[in-house]
């Protein structure tokens, strides 16, 4: 895999899941810097340029659905940054709201790691 | 799972660099202060300076984490500034919010035996406070506790002349944006030369920040500067490299 010079920001509350696709990613190549708050993220990206974000939808147990919080941060910020919105259970609500958002791919947790990777290909439009 | 504020509010969790501030007396650079500059845990995002003030500034938690770099800072270098200036960064909003602010740098000073006029109180961030009121009554328990007051990125936002005429700081930290490369730049120059004015009018003295070079530090001095800050002279460096700067081996450092 060459997947140079892409940078991303996996956006996770979840350590393990962080460092599973971390790991992933890392071994692919990729650049991958991790957060695992909603400020936290926002912070990275107010720094760093990214490629893609990859955003779980809930990042706390509050009811505030802070992966589309992200969302709606990159896309007053960096509007060149692709995000994934990563999800265990998504209503027709809610996904209709990231879509209105500029989403550019969702995926239901638990998902394949490859499968996610093929979804950052796919959004980036180029192989990692 | 700990938070990364948790992280950086733990014991240890701020590091800090400090970065020389020098006099030019005689055409020598001698040690004149330094500055501490806080990062955010090893190994963590809130490593990187604008990480972690971005972060902190999305948590609204000011206040914590000015008063943690504070402890973090005189608890590391207490023995340098014993008997030298140390340049301390605060949140506009921290002066603000945080009545108790000079008690709380009044009892670390006792404890750690520094004298306060020892220390400099550098505001950052100016544009976020809301209550002027406030911020200019904490500023005065400061300067009445003999704390210096400094003001960085003058030239740049809202380190304007408003804020210089109401803040009257002892030293006016002029952006490095006007500095790096003056030498080459007549317009950076009469920006500075503006502020060398100023500051001498408003009896506070001026500091350059960001020189990077013989050109910059020698078209500065020719305006009047004579305090400097900048890779060119000195790196920023850790507590066991600074213990060993003293005013009298200060030109080692620039070596």
């Amino acid at each position: 895999m060459g997947g140079m010079n892409i940078h991303l920001l996996l956006v996770d509350d979840d350590p393990t899941v962080l460092a599973a696709l971390h790991k992933y990613f890392a071994a692919a190549g990729v650049d991958v810097d991790c957060a695992r708050e909603l400020e936290e993220a926002e912070a990275m990206i107010v720094s760093n340029n990214y490629d893609v974000v990859i955003a779980d939808l809930r990042l706390s147990w509050s009811s505030v659905i802070e992966g589309l919080e992200v969302l709606r941060f990159i896309r007053r910020h960096s509007r060149q940054t692709h995000v994934i919105i990563l999800s265990a259970h998504v209503s027709q609500d809610i996904r209709e709201s990231a879509d209105a958002l500029g989403a550019d791919a969702f995926i239901p947790k638990p998902a394949p790691l490859p499968y996610i990777a093929e979804t950052v290909s796919r959004v980036l439009g180029r192989a990692l | 799972m700990s938070t990364l504020l948790q992280e950086i509010l733990d014991h240890g969790g701020i590091n800090v660099f400090y970065q020389p501030i020098f006099e030019i007396v005689d055409g020598k650079p001698v040690l004149f202060a330094v500055e501490a500059l806080s990062r955010g845990p090893k190994g963590s995002n809130a490593e990187k300076p604008d990480v972690l003030f971005e972060y902190v500034r999305r948590k609204a938690k000011e206040v914590e984490v000015d008063r943690a770099c504070v402890k973090a800072i005189l608890s590391s270098m207490y023995m340098v500034a014993r008997r030298a200036l140390v340049s301390i960064n605060v949140h506009a909003l921290t002066l603000e919010r945080d009545d108790q602010f000079t008690q709380y740098l009044t009892e670390l000073c006792q404890l750690f035996r520094i004298p306060l006029k020892n220390v400099i109180m550098e505001i950052v961030e100016q544009q976020r406070y809301r209550n002027p009121a406030r911020f200019f009554s904490n500023l005065d328990l400061l300067r009445k506790a003999g704390v210096r007051i400094a003001v960085d990125d003058i030239g740049l936002g809202y380190s304007n002349y408003r804020a210089l005429v109401e803040i009257k700081p002892d030293l006016f930290k002029i952006d490095r944006y006007f500095v790096t490369g003056c030498g080459k730049n007549a317009h950076a120059r009469a920006a500075i030369e503006s502020i060398v004015l100023l500051a001498d009018r408003l009896g506070g003295r001026v500091v350059a920040e960001g020189i990077e070079s013989d050109d910059d530090l020698e078209a500065v001095t020719a305006l009047g500067v004579r305090l400097v800050q900048g890779y060119h002279l000195a790196l920023p460096q850790p507590v066991q490299t600074l213990n060993a700067v003293s005013p009298r081996n200060a030109q080692e450092v620039c070596e």
